[in-house]
């Protein structure tokens, strides 16, 4: 059965090889420039006070590489989507379509391991495409990921912290969770749909429902939040502003100096006592922050540490290989016990 | 001899559609067994079944003496080629061979080989799908249509080289058709499946022999012996033909008697049937 599943896959392994090998050249083309970049800004043998600094001004000079720094993410970012699309989806619903499932079943081979056969080749490799996507991304970026960590003022692109949104997907392990999900996702729906494009369009409509559902509702709390309180008047040193319009806080806090690169979650005006507070003091309005300051009132920040970084990749990418483990047993059970 | 294919009962429903309904039968081996009906009749839901590829939804069936194939060691007995003969449209005649001979422990090599090399296949030709089928040595023939596509030459010449293997092994074959004109040179038992349920079932020489043709002047069917089942009548103003089964003479000299094709057969059971009763829409997709 290895036999035919390779016969039917080599296609589509050479189109791999040859994905990989293109996204590789721009990298190695560039990426020992960008590490040169790095250690001659001064950013690796920085001390405390000056870092920040360092940091931002080597985030400046590698803007030139803001087109691939997006692209890599892209590619990362789509891979798994296309991988559900393109091989999960038409892997058992094109034998429905085209009636091949009768010749493979009348085979001497059960179900059970024509369909182990038939998942496992593909499914193998779509964890070892986006591997190879995320390792060489990974090495290309750590000095662009050092240098966000580290920088004062960071900004888009390149100051993406690690949490970020298109960040934490495109890096470490969690690109192969979401291969191995979107692959057996689109195997699953061939079986049920029988019918290879309603089957990508089902697989491409959850996958992305679950994309988003998973940095906006799931991640934030896969691990209880920390939290910390600073003084209003050191809010600068939050590296970042309090607006005061009409009498409500408004704060954007990019970054903890004592916690660089953390995944800040909420920030709440609060009283000395601890308690949130909704409106300015009324003999606040168009005061200073230093006003707020003598009436006691602070700012409580939840945040993800820097440190939990790799328990939430593992966390996560365990969730995803879960729900494939989960998805392939079904289509185990749904085949032999729903015969065609 | 043991049947190859027994089943009592047996049915199959899609949704509320009864596809397959009340089926008993007994298949025994050695023959070459012609499954003729309409399109739309359920005789790919019955073949579906006999192969495994369906589960019933009410009664038994009995393949070899067990189970329908979903197991290796049925499966290895029971050779089958599909409606319209599906192959993977990327691969080569070669390529279906080595698929073949990877999949079933029992691959007869030289068999496949030597009959690729005579008959000069064609990748899209169903005589190289029958090579699968029959080269993985099977107790059983399952072929679901194998000519509906091909032409009258083409017809005769992929029924002669079945003909041809089954000789050279022990082979029992199972074959549909919705026209009986395909399988009367090679089959020598007739299933009539009509509107989901067997109409008549038997070796074709028995058939032959208990089903006559009588004419005669024009009379009222109530008036015929209890033992000549009419199968169909036609009347003029001034005379009767029927189709009757029966095992016993007929003795009344009114009668003209005479022998029945196995065609006239074939059309007065589905006559009988009723065209109104015709499941079109049950038509498996290819």
């Amino acid at each position: 059965m290895t036999w035919l599943t390779w016969r039917q896959f080599r296609v589509q392994a050479a189109t791999a090889l040859a994905v990989l090998a293109a996204f590789a050249v721009p990298l190695a083309a560039t990426g020992s420039h960008l590490a040169s970049l790095y250690r001659s800004d001064g950013v690796t043998g920085c001390h405390d006070g000056g870092c920040g600094q360092l940091a931002s001004s080597f985030l400046d000079d590698a803007g030139t590489y803001t087109v691939v720094y997006m692209l890599g993410i892209a590619a990362i970012v789509l891979a798994p989507a296309v991988i559900g699309l393109f091989w999960g989806a038409p892997l058992i619903a094109h034998e429905f379509e085209t009636g091949t499932f009768r010749l493979a079943w009348t085979q001497t081979i059960t179900r059970t391991r024509w369909l182990a056969s038939k998942l496992a080749l593909p499914g193998l490799a779509a964890i070892a495409v986006t591997a190879g996507l995320s390792l060489m991304f990974g090495w290309w970026a750590a000095p662009i990921g050092q240098a966000a960590r580290l920088a004062t003022g960071s900004s888009f692109p390149l100051g993406m912290g690690p949490f970020s949104l298109l960040a934490f997907d495109a890096h470490g392990i969690t690109p192969l969770g979401y291969a191995a999900f979107a692959f057996t996702l689109g195997a699953t729906a061939g079986i049920l749909l029988r019918r290879t494009i309603p089957a990508m369009a089902v697989t491409l409509a959850i996958f992305a429902a679950v994309q988003v559902a998973m940095p906006l509702g799931i991640r934030p709390h896969l691990f209880p939040p920390a939290r910390t309180t600073a003084p209003i008047g050191s809010l600068s040193s939050l590296s970042g502003a309090t607006h005061m319009s009409g009498g409500s806080f408004a704060f954007t806090v990019r970054n903890l100096p004592s916690q660089p690169g953390a995944w800040i979650l909420s920030t709440t005006a609060v009283n000395a006592a601890g308690q949130p507070v909704s409106a300015v003091p009324a003999a606040c309005t168009h005061q200073g922050q230093s006003c707020l300051a003598s009436h006691g009132i602070q700012v409580a920040v939840t945040y993800q540490p820097t440190s939990r970084y790799w328990a939430i990749q593992w966390t996560e990418t365990g969730i995803y290989l879960a729900l494939a483990l989960a998805l392939a047993g079904y289509s185990f059970w749904r085949l032999n016990r729903r015969l065609s | 001899m043991t049947a190859v294919i027994e089943t009592t009962g047996l049915g199959k429903r899609y949704r509320r559609l009864w596809a397959l309904s009340d089926c008993t039968l007994s298949i025994p081996a050695g023959r070459v067994v012609g499954l003729v009906g309409p399109n739309g009749a359920g005789k790919t839901t019955l073949l579906s079944l006999a192969t495994g590829l369906l589960a019933p939804s009410a009664g038994t069936i009995e393949v070899l003496a067990g189970p329908p194939p979903t197991g290796t060691a049925q499966l290895a007995r029971v050779g089958f080629l599909a409606q319209g003969a599906p192959v993977y449209a990327g691969l080569s005649v070669a390529d279906h061979l080595r698929l073949g001979a990877h999949l079933n422990p029992g691959w007869d090599t030289a068999l496949a080989r030597g009959r690729i090399g005579r008959l000069h296949l064609d990748p899209s030709q169903k005589a190289g799908t029958l090579t699968l089928a029959i080269a993985k040595r099977p107790d059983l023939l399952v072929l679901d249509e194998p000519v509906a596509s091909l032409d009258p030459l083409a017809r005769r010449e992929f029924l002669a080289d079945l003909m041809e293997a089954v000789t050279g092994q022990q082979l029992s074959v199972v074959l549909s058709s919705h026209l009986i004109t395909d399988l009367e040179r090679v089959c020598d038992y007739l299933i009539v499946l009509v509107a989901s349920r067997i109409q008549v079932a038997g070796p074709v020489e028995e058939l032959l022999a208990t089903h006559h043709l009588l004419s005669g002047p024009r009379r009222d069917l109530a008036t015929q012996p209890a033992g000549q089942q009419v199968i169909s009548a036609n009347h003029t103003d001034v005379q009767t033909t029927l189709l009757v089964r029966t095992s016993e003479p007929v003795l009344d000299p009114a009668w003209t008697v005479s022998g029945v094709s196995l065609e006239d057969l074939v059309l007065a059971y589905m006559r009988q049937a009723g065209p109104g009763r015709r499941n079109h829409h049950l038509e498996i997709r290819k």
